[in-house]
């Protein structure tokens, strides 16, 4: 794998720390129920399926 | 349900497992066991009896903050591509089998640093086992509804962990070399991943869809509880700072584990597993965490009101509705979560307990002079009785310290210790300066403050409020209250520990590693591990040692713990390796740091080291040396891969040279044939003239008019003799750049006219329908006489192959862009597909006369060649349905600015 894109990965990382920290998660910090689950599950849930996604697809991609 | 029954499901349990092992072990290589897959789920190790029954606890009283465990492995696995990628290559050129050896070797192969990263290790992870055994003891006691009884040899539980002590410790040290990968054991983890799922999803399912309609009904009956509110909160900045910490301590955890480190990194096969690793390990964990929130509300809600402990409710709920089914498939799932962790836990602790303190420290003497069958059998005992006194130990631990946590305190309490490795851990890969003396400090400050902060008030127990060391602080001192050290009161136990032993240990690591000059030995291996792409291929260039070595003593040691027939096979990869004469009698570097990494995987890298220099005579070095060496042999792989691809280049170089060899001699044989063709065909007029002339030369008597023809053939043979040298010369000329051509504008229309005109007679003879639109005019730029020539050498090859009847020739022109195409088609047979390129070729006819000849000399395409190349055009063979179409091309315009 390209040094380049194995950046994409760190970028991603430094992006979920940010994301997964104050002071954004605060913004999600509701009990309100979406599809049966509080919102603050659901936003936490989303993102890490996303960076599962965004992950398979890098690896997928460039890894030779 | 009976304890006798449950006894022998388990039992039947751990057969299986041994047997799945065991099939993978005898397997070896098949891909089923060196599969990224299996790799992935081997990771899941991460996921104990903590996930499996503690998350749920959490979720239950506390809330949101379960998840924090998980969020800090799905914020850093992203960046594995790069970080544990480096560590696998890193521990893979040195043989190291345990987080111990990968620390103490990168600080100058440190025996004290090793053995303290040991001990706090095992301080970690005790209490660590110590939880799963809690959890397996505690559901066992659920699921038979019995209660745990205080006499330690009345209790079941006792047994079950002997008998998984007694599994782990026979299982757990089939090889003597730890660095060795234990593809039965790494199957067999990997297999408790799935059940431990599986089990996972389907109590998940279970309460939400059949005890419960679905997560909206879970979420309207738990939202009127009290509590429901804050517990589903992040809450405010206060617990997010608290979370941050949670998801650092995890972050760190998922590195440096002792488990974690032996599944992602000893037992990594190959690289490239970390591709799928990167994606299906934090999928792994999102299936887990799913489930977890509707389980606990869903018991807080059937539960409310009673004491029970909310770590159970996944074996309460099934119980409740007498589904004994699901509860004893739940309690497997937990007993693989919880024994899946002791095994791999426990192998790698007494790993590092006898690589890195039993062997360096006491028994290394002993060995030192013994027979290789007996130090195996000794090494693989010492680690046998490791594995065994570990899990025994941890039960102990269970059982007077730990009655009273969930199982969720505990486990935190390991990571933060476990923690205390990170700033020595992540320093050793990323950056050159750290020292030992940094590292060793830095480790004893941190687990000092963790000592002090949660190990002692926890032993105490936080529970016991009269203890006046925890309300009132050391010496009723209140700013040294363990739980709001210097005041700090906002934050949990837990991330107030981590927060301050991680601020002096890190700190401490950078400032005695800036004040202090290490020694040449650990600058030595920083190179080694920062930089170990450019040493991975052979990393054994990269050592710096100097001093007097003798193969024959290297080899002794070897001996003593290879055996004289793996010893033999190394050294023979090692000469073959670096190009050595095997009878080379002084060893070097390379050789020193092969044996040492040779026994690293034996018996740890410090007492490899020792046992090395105990039979070398090693020189000191001095730092700036150390340096000096080191870019030398950047320089040297630098220039290696520089003189690599120079000889590439010649070997490119050297094959064209071939290619071009193999093609003069082929032309040379073309010349040869073509000057046979053109001698004979020289030699024919030549032979008619001179029969002629013989004739008329020695008879005086012939008829007038047979003189006359005879004559006439005498000079219709001059001249055919005449044309064909003038080709020849021509082409001759064309081909060494004498002859010029001089181009003017010209119709090219008017020319195709004159072309046509002095055959004419000739096309009628042969009844030929020549088809050419005559009426426009078209400008370019070209020499005309040469072109009359071309299109008249086109034109008779047409003539010459249409067939007798119907002969019909076409001769067509196009504008395309900067040039004109013309071309030239007849009817007759064509030219065969072969031949297409080839019929411009000079030689092409001469190689080719035996089996047909078509035309005269074979001289006339390849001069049209010469010509129209030297018009800047180009003259190929058009596909056509029927006949042959020769096309080529002109320039509009004047092409001499165009250099020639």
């Amino acid at each position: 794998m390209k040094k380049r894109h194995q950046q994409k990965l760190l970028v991603l990382s430094i992006g979920l720390l940010i994301a997964f920290n104050l002071p954004i998660l605060l913004l999600f910090d509701s009990t309100n129920a979406l599809l049966g689950l509080p919102i603050i599950y659901i936003y936490i849930f989303s993102l890490w399926l996303f960076s599962i996604l965004v992950s398979l697809l890098v690896v997928n991609r460039y890894y030779e | 349900m009976n304890s006798i029954v449950l006894i022998i499901i388990l039992l039947g349990y751990l057969i299986f497992l041994f047997f799945i092992a065991h099939w993978a072990e005898k397997k070896g290589n098949i891909k089923w066991t060196n599969n990224s897959y299996i790799y992935s789920l081997s990771l899941a190790v991460y996921c104990t009896a903590w996930t499996y029954y503690g998350s749920i606890g959490v979720a239950a009283n506390s809330g949101l903050s379960y998840i924090a465990i998980y969020i800090g492995p799905i914020i850093i696995i992203p960046a594995w591509i790069i970080i544990l990628r480096k560590i696998i290559r890193i521990s893979r050129v040195n043989n190291v089998s345990s987080i111990a050896d990968f620390i103490s070797l990168r600080y100058g192969n440190s025996r004290f640093l090793g053995a303290i990263v040991t001990l706090v290790c095992l301080f970690g992870i005790l209490p660590y086992v110590a939880l799963q055994l809690k959890a397996i003891a505690e559901t066992f006691h659920i699921v038979t509804k019995t209660s745990s009884s205080s006499l330690i040899f009345n209790d079941t539980t006792t047994y079950v962990a002997v008998a998984l002590a007694l599994f782990s410790s026979y299982y757990g040290t089939r090889y003597v070399d730890a660095s060795e990968k234990r593809k039965g054991i790494v199957m067999a983890v990997a297999m408790e991943s799935i059940l431990k799922l599986v089990f996972f999803i389907i109590i998940g399912v279970y309460v939400t869809f059949f005890v419960f309609d679905g997560f909206e009904d879970i979420y309207h009956q738990a939202s009127q509880l009290t509590g429901f509110e804050e517990k589903n909160k992040i809450g405010g900045l206060t617990q997010g700072i608290n979370w941050f910490f949670m998801c650092m301590v995890s972050l760190f955890a998922i590195f440096l584990l002792p488990r974690q480190f032996h599944m992602s990194v000893v037992e990594n096969n190959r690289e490239r597993h970390i591709k799928t690793a990167i994606w299906l390990f934090p999928l792994y964990l999102l299936i887990f965490n799913l489930f977890v929130y509707p389980i606990a509300w869903g018991g807080n809600i059937l539960f409310k009101g009673q004491n029970v402990n909310a770590d159970t409710y996944s074996l309460l709920i099934p119980q409740f509705f007498n589904n004994d089914l699901l509860t004893i498939i739940v309690f497997l799932g937990g007993f693989s979560a919880a024994i899946s962790m002791i095994v791999v836990s426990s192998i790698s602790l007494s790993t590092m307990l006898s690589n890195n303190i039993l062997i360096p420290y006491t028994f290394l003497g002993k060995l030192r002079n013994e027979e290789q069958l007996v130090n195996n059998k000794k090494i693989v005992n010492i680690r046998k009785i490791g594995i065994f006194s570990i899990i025994i130990s941890s039960y102990f631990i269970y059982r007077f310290f730990a009655l009273d946590y969930n199982l969720v305190s505990i486990g935190l309490i390991s990571f933060v210790i476990i923690a205390q490795l990170a700033p020595a851990f992540f320093g050793a890969v990323f950056w050159r300066r750290g020292s030992r003396l940094g590292a060793i400090w830095s480790i004893i400050i941190g687990f000092s403050i963790c000592m002090y902060t949660l190990l002692i008030p926890y032993a105490i127990g936080i529970y016991s409020d009269n203890s006046p060391f925890i309300s009132e602080g050391l010496f009723h001192i209140q700013i040294l209250k363990p739980f709001q050290l210097f005041g700090l009161d906002y934050l949990q136990p837990v991330p107030h520990a981590l927060f301050w032993s991680l601020l002096f240990n890190t700190m401490v690591y950078f400032a005695v590693s800036v004040s202090f000059k290490g020694n040449y030995r650990e600058r030595n291996y920083a190179e080694m591990y920062v930089d170990i792409e450019k040493y991975s291929a052979n990393h054994e260039n990269a050592f710096v040692w100097k001093g007097t070595a003798y193969t024959s003593d290297i080899k002794k040691v070897l001996i003593r713990f290879l055996g004289e027939d793996r010893t033999k096979r190394a050294m023979h990869i090692f000469n073959t390796k670096y190009n050595v004469d095997s009878n080379q009698e002084l060893a070097d570097a390379r050789l020193v740091k092969f044996a040492e990494n040779l026994l690293t995987g034996h018996i740890g890298t410090a007492s490899a080291r020792i046992l090395i220099s105990s039979v070398v005579k090693e020189e000191k070095v001095t730092l700036p040396e150390v340096l000096k060496i080191l870019e030398e042999s950047k320089e040297n792989i630098i220039i290696n891969k520089k003189l690599i691809e120079t000889s590439n280049e010649l070997k490119k170089i050297s094959s064209q040279l071939k290619n071009a060899n193999e093609n003069l001699v082929i032309k040379d044989k073309q010349k040869d044939e073509f000057l046979d063709t053109v001698t004979h065909e020289l030699r024919t007029p030549i032979t008619a003239i001179r029969a002629a002339s013989e004739i008329l030369h020695d008879d005086d008597e012939i008829p007038e008019d047979l003189k006359k023809q005879f004559l006439q053939n005498i000079i219709s043979e001059s001249d055919r003799l005449n044309r064909l040298i003038d080709k020849i010369l021509d082409l001759e000329k064309f081909e060494t750049g004498k002859q010029t051509i001089n181009p003017s504008n010209n119709d090219l229309i008017e020319t195709i006219k004159n072309s046509i005109e002095p055959l004419q007679h000739l096309i009628k003879n042969k009844n030929i329908d020549v088809s050419f639109n005559s009426s426009n005019t078209v400008f370019c730029f070209y020499d005309e006489d040469r072109i009359i020539q071309v299109i008249t050498n086109l034109l008779s090859n047409a003539i010459k192959f249409c067939p007798e009847k119907n002969g019909n020739i076409t001769i067509n022109y196009k504008i395309e862009n900067t040039f004109v195409k013309t071309t030239v088609t007849d009817n007759g047979k064509g030219i065969n597909p072969s031949d297409v390129e080839a019929i411009f070729d000079k030689f092409y006819q001469s190689t080719n006369q035996n089996i047909k000849k078509p035309v005269g000399s074979g001289l006339g395409l390849a001069i049209c060649k010469q010509i129209i190349e030297h018009h800047q055009g180009k003259i190929w063979v058009e596909p056509s349905a029927k006949g042959a179409c020769i096309a080529f091309t002109l320039p509009l315009k004047n092409y001499e600015t165009i250099d020639l």
